[in-house]
């Protein structure tokens, strides 16, 4: 296979928007039938280049071939039809219709305009055996499967159009460890078919599984390229971020005291099922689990979001289960929720609104808010979480993934919440600002405050946390101090009932 | 939602009428009109009541048993809901009906199939552009119009400027009026100068008041006389003139129609006339003639009301003052 | 910076990127204004019409007829804000001025008058709320209901006609007194004005104000952060209600009675009002001034095709350009990241 032509070549692409340079340069090739993988921070201008390759965006410079012949897609139609598949990280499905349905959405095989259902059934069946998920119900709406699964259909679809090269953007962004195991799985298979793959993510260590070869982008250009087998990961991540690294992951004493939050056999509706859990001052509680375990749950039920059917709350020594997120605040607890562009964030308020939404007292006078006053808060904020935006003012939707996670955080900490329920904090954001969202939360940490961490990313967990729980199926299945967990543990864990239980099926 | 509304209205006057239609067929003697206004918030339409129960007053004492059933539209200008009403009325069975159609075109089918179904139709106030009803009852609104002229012409002396505020695009009865008006100017009048003919007051009373400021902003300077062909326009119109210190018979108006107001500002001299029409009269002789040819007996295709011209000096004679302030007491409780 | 290369620039932001001030802050204050004068000069251009048209007295004619329109807009303003819908505006302005007129009738004084007559409006408001908070239900629908019971309310109080009010202090409201001079504004039109005034501050100083932007923009986002959002509703309903009732006020000092058949419609030109004025039906955006020019442009629109001698379809053909033209401008200013 090797010695061929690429499958893709870009070479030398540049755009601009207005002002801005978004690709200042960016070069790269992938060979048929292997997988490449894209790194860069969020800003880098890999969502502009998929653009480009997607048919969105036109280059203002630079070629590109797709299969040794010339390709400028003029729009995205045009370059799915020239054999370029897309994937991306929030997943495009109508989640009414069926798997079958959505496997063949905007390709229905059709005789003078009439649908021909026998045709689908096999079209939408083929293209989940070439992924080997040929059991998945095909009339079942999509929006009843898990988020795993969901993304399978999604593969199938791109299948559908026997693509020449199939683009990945973040695909395991929300799934759970097992989910992604077997992820890389199809894409192994893919690849063996001959599927040449780009495939984009922030974790390394996924792409160091995944992928055959990787390029670096940094501030729009190509800053490295290699072979993923013989790479150092932590070179590829100075090269990503331009600066040193030295540590990810903080280390500080955390001198932990007394309980802040219990939770006592805490059960909502239908998730969490009975939750105990103990936080304590200055401590990192870090909650692991399957997507689906209830850890979301339990943080919603705990803030008040979601309603409390039995179980108890008690907070700084005083029972307190039903409450409102609004008692909850004025409790000092928090909650930055998993999902910041549809709980957390005023997209299109200013950056200034946003962290100062909880806590507006300080800056009112005679109920009038001053603004300088509070320009002046959120500038202090924006300094200490180093969110990068032109000033207070900029509207929220104009920052990255990451700057609005800050931001997020950032109202947190101007709440000046001792108790802070933080939900895949550092879920869809770059290096950079991941690991300064752990250095954070560390500080936070020293100066006594408790955080309860849930997320799926194992590494981060064990490498920030004091103490680590693990959920399953609505329960609390253990907790631990973070020295006696290894990743294998986490994983046993999390699935090892689950495991047992589909044996019974 | 409005035609669902409507439907669910309609479903319950068929079963009423299911349930109260069968007894009084048995005797026959009950002669059952239904009368159908344009709507009911006009007081217009209350003399018009009032007529139609002094018809049925009438008739029970020369010994007829006579029942009038009123009911217009839910809006004022909803023509679906109007021909939903006479349809209710022809499948009820109704003996015939009067109707002052909200449209000269859009009523004739509904009426075409009141008539085949055999129940007689006498249009009043405004016409319908159909051979099938009985009669045709209502003030000669051309000829109001042209008094209107008539009179306008003779208080500027056959000289001056004047603005016509139109109504509403589609009323039949006030665009002729409208016509005759201009057709007076135009024949009689050559020295009046129209300043503007081409403005419409429009659906509310608002909308009425802002176009005549906007129109006397305009031309307060200049107008020496205005038309207004009815109620609402003639009130709104005076309001804009106290507004621009005009009225008192600086500017000469001429309006159609009487209301409270409006006969307060003939009082106090705002308006100088009010062409009026005897909607008592309308609704007596609708009924009546509708009776005469359930009878068999001949009926004249077309009846005119007539219209009159009350001024400051007439208003006070008895004859006129029943038309401004017509006795519907008597006839409404 | 990353922030500027997510940032998505256009022409019109390029072009007006001014000596390193956001040039964007400029036309954000200055673009309504640009609307009005941009209509106002249009009606300025025919010689014939100019002198009238341009004068004091028009003028004010004209922020008198739009003071009805512009108080409801303040109601609407804060609902819209908030993600909402009112579509029960025009009846509510019917039925509050039959209120006032029969009150009149009845013998009781303007003070009374006033006071019940906002109250009423408060009331329809409140039940409107309440019922979109306390059942979760679509404002759209629930207030297209209200929308048919007010009407209805109105005609049924008026027995089916215009009921006329004996002459009192009610009818100086909107009183133009002298028709040739700028001053004395009518005093209703003062009232909209400081009214319009307040609520500016309120909607962009206070927290009452960023709390409203907050569940317009995101609902759930709101709640996380602890505002009380179902009260919030009920009592936004219920303050808009106080100024549409206010409008009914109005509209009975203009005819100086009340007509229970009168502001049929009106709800789209409040609408029309506060969107032309910046404001998204999705909610999180609008501004009181805004929507205020928002009224201000269809009043000089319709007063000017009047007064050029365009028919009144002119008129709305042209208003309903404009809708669309403003929220077109408006996208381009506000440029949304896909």
């Amino acid at each position: 296979m090797t010695g061929q032509l690429p499958r893709l070549r870009m070479v030398d692409v540049k755009k601009r928007f207005g002002a801005t340079e978004a690709l200042r340069g960016v070069s790269f090739e992938v060979a048929a039938g292997t997988v490449h993988a894209l790194i860069g921070e969020n800003g880098a201008g890999k969502s502009t280049l998929m653009k480009i390759l997607s048919g969105v965006h036109r280059p203002d410079h630079g070629t590109m071939e797709l299969a040794g012949g010339p390709f400028s897609p003029s729009n995205p139609l045009d370059a799915r039809r020239a054999g370029i598949a897309m994937i991306y990280q929030e997943l495009n499905l109508a989640p009414h219709l069926s798997v079958e349905e959505n496997i063949l959405l905007g390709q229905e095989p059709s005789a003078f305009g009439w649908i021909r259902s026998r045709r689908r059934g096999e079209i939408a069946r083929a293209a989940l055996a070439e992924i080997g998920h040929e059991d998945m119900p095909l009339e079942r709406p999509v929006n009843r499967l898990t988020i795993a699964e969901q993304q399978l259909v999604e593969v199938a679809r791109a299948l559908t159009q026997r693509p020449k090269v199939l683009v990945m953007d973040e695909p395991t962004s929300s799934l759970t460890q097992v989910d992604m195991e077997n992820l890389f799985r199809v894409i192994q298979d893919l690849r063996k078919k001959g599927v040449s793959i780009v495939y984009i993510s922030h974790f390394l260590e996924e792409c160091k599984r995944a992928a055959d070869r990787y390029t670096v982008l940094r501030d729009g250009e190509t800053v490295d390229s290699g072979e993923m087998a013989s790479a150092d990961l932590n070179s590829i991540i100075h090269r990503m971020v331009g600066r040193e690294m030295e540590e990810i992951y903080p280390r500080g004493e955390h001198q932990i005291g007394e309980p802040v939050l219990e939770l006592r056999q805490l059960a909502g509706e239908t998730k969490p099922r009975s939750v105990d859990m103990t936080l304590r001052r200055g401590e990192i509680l870090g909650v692991a689990g399957l997507v689906g375990a209830g850890r979301t749950e339990t943080l919603r039920v705990c803030f008040g979001l979601d309603r409390l059917c039995s179980g108890k709350v008690v907070v700084l020594s005083r029972e307190s289960s039903a409450a409102s997120p609004a008692r909850r605040l004025a409790q000092g607890m928090g909650l930055l929720s998993e999902n910041r562009k549809e709980e957390g964030l005023l997209l299109n308020r200013s950056i200034a609104d946003n962290l100062t939404l909880t806590r507006f007292q300080p800056m009112c006078r005679w109920g009038v808010i001053r603004e300088k006053a509070q320009r002046q808060a959120a500038q202090v904020w924006m300094h200490q979480l180093d969110v990068r935006a032109e000033s207070p003012a900029q509207s929220m939707r104009e920052l990255s993934g990451g700057n609005q996670q800050k931001v997020a955080l950032g109202r947190l900490l101007h709440h000046e919440a001792d108790i802070l329920l933080l939900d895949e904090p550092t879920r869809g954001i770059d290096v950079g600002s991941k690991a300064q969202i752990y250095h954070l939360m560390g500080r936070l940490a020293t100066q006594g405050k408790a955080i309860v961490f849930v997320s799926s990313y194992l590494p981060e967990l064990l490498g920030v946390c004091d103490t680590i729980a693990v959920m399953c199926r609505g329960k609390l299945a253990d907790v631990r101090p973070v020295g006696e967990w290894t990743e294998h543990a986490i994983i046993k864990a999390a699935v090892g009932q689950v495991g047992a239980e589909k044996a019974n099926h | 939602m409005h035609s669902r509304l409507s439907d669910l209205f309609l479903v319950g006057l068929l079963v009423l009428g299911l349930c109260g239609c069968q007894p009084s067929d048995e005797d026959s003697v009950t002669t059952d009109i239904a009368v159908v206004p344009k709507g009911t918030t006009h007081e217009f339409w209350k003399s018009i009541h009032a007529g139609a129960l002094k018809a049925r007053e009438e008739l029970t004492n020369a010994g007829h048993d006579v029942e009038i059933t009123w009911e217009g539209p839910l809006k004022e200008d909803d023509r679906e809901g109007q021909i939903q009403v006479v349809e209710n009325f022809t499948t009820r069975e109704f003996d015939g009906i009067v109707l002052a159609p909200l449209d000269s075109k859009a009523l004739v089918r509904p009426v075409e199939a009141a008539v085949k179904s055999g129940i007689p139709v006498v249009i009043v106030d405004s016409a319908l552009e159909s051979e099938t009803p009985v009669s045709f009852v209502a003030t000669d609104n051309y000829k109001g119009g042209r008094v209107a002229g008539e009179h306008l012409g003779e208080l500027l002396g056959g000289k001056g400027d004047v603005i016509l505020l139109r109504y509403q695009v589609g009323s039949a009865s006030t665009e002729k009026r409208e016509k005759g008006f201009m057709d007076v100017m135009k024949e009689s009048y050559p020295g009046i100068n129209i300043l503007s003919a081409d403005q419409y007051a429009g659906a509310t009373r608002e909308t009425a008041y802002q176009n005549a400021e906007s129109l006397i902003n305009r031309y307060g300077d200049e107008v020496e006389g205005v038309f207004c062909p009815c109620e609402p326009v003639t009130v709104a119109m005076t309001k804009a003139l106290r507004d621009f210190e005009l009225a008192g018979g600086q500017v000469k108006v001429v309006g159609f129609d009487a209301s409270d107001q409006s006969v307060t500002d003939l009082k106090k001299g705002d308006v100088q006339a009010l062409v009026v029409q005897d909607p008592v009269r309308m609704g007596r002789l609708g009924v009546k003639t509708l009776f005469k040819h359930l009878k068999g007996k001949r009926v004249r295709e077309r009846i005119d009301t007539g219209v009159t011209l009350v001024t400051q000096e007439n208003m006070d004679e008895p004859d006129v003052k029943k038309l401004l302030n017509p006795p519907l007491e008597q006839y409404l409780q | 910076m990353p922030a500027n290369q997510t940032m998505q620039s256009n022409p019109i932001q390029r072009l007006v990127r001014w000596r390193g001030i956001r040039a964007r802050t400029i036309l954000d204050m200055v673009g309504p204004f640009f609307g009005l004068l941009l209509v106002i000069a249009l009606f300025s251009i025919d010689p014939a019409i100019r002198e009238s048209f341009l004068s004091g007295g028009n003028m004010k004619l004209i922020l008198t007829q739009a003071a009805v329109v512009a108080t409801s807009a303040l109601g609407m303003t804060m609902i819209i804000v908030s993600g909402g819908i009112d579509l029960s505006v025009g009846s509510v302005i019917a039925l509050t001025s039959v209120v006032t007129a029969k009150l009149l009738v009845g013998g009781y004084s303007a003070t009374t008058a006033v006071v019940v007559t906002a109250l009423t409006g408060g009331m329809v408001g409140l039940v409107n709320g309440t019922i979109i908070a306390g059942f979760r239900m679509m404002p759209f629908i629930v207030t297209l209901g209200m929308m048919g019971i007010a009407r209805g309310a109105a005609k049924w109080l008026a027995n089916n006609q215009a009921v006329y009010a004996p002459d009192s202090a009610v009818n100086q409201l909107m009183a133009k007194g002298s028709v040739n001079q700028f001053f004395p504004l009518p005093i209703g039109v003062w009232v909209m004005v400081i009214l319009a005034a307040v609520m500016s501050v309120v909607m962009t100083r206070t927290v009452f104000g960023r709390h409203l932007f907050a569940i317009g923009s995101n609902e759930a986002t709101a709640r996380l952060c602890g505002i009380r959002v179902q009260p919030y509703k009920v009592v936004i309903y219920s303050a808009a209600g106080l100024f549409f009732g206010l409008s009914g006020l109005m509209q009975f000092s203009r005819l100086t009675m009340g007509d229970p058949t009168v502001a049929k419609g009106l709800e789209l030109d409040v609408i029309a009002a506060v969107v032309i004025g910046g404001a998204s039906l999705g909610g999180g955006t609008g501004s009181i001034l805004g929507s205020i020019i928002g009224a201000l442009i269809m009043a000089v629109l319709r007063n000017g095709a009047s007064q050029m001698g365009w028919g009144n379809y002119t008129q709305e053909i042209i208003i309903g350009g404009v809708i669309i033209l403003a929220v077109g401008l408006d996208k381009l200013r506000h440029p949304k990241k896909e």
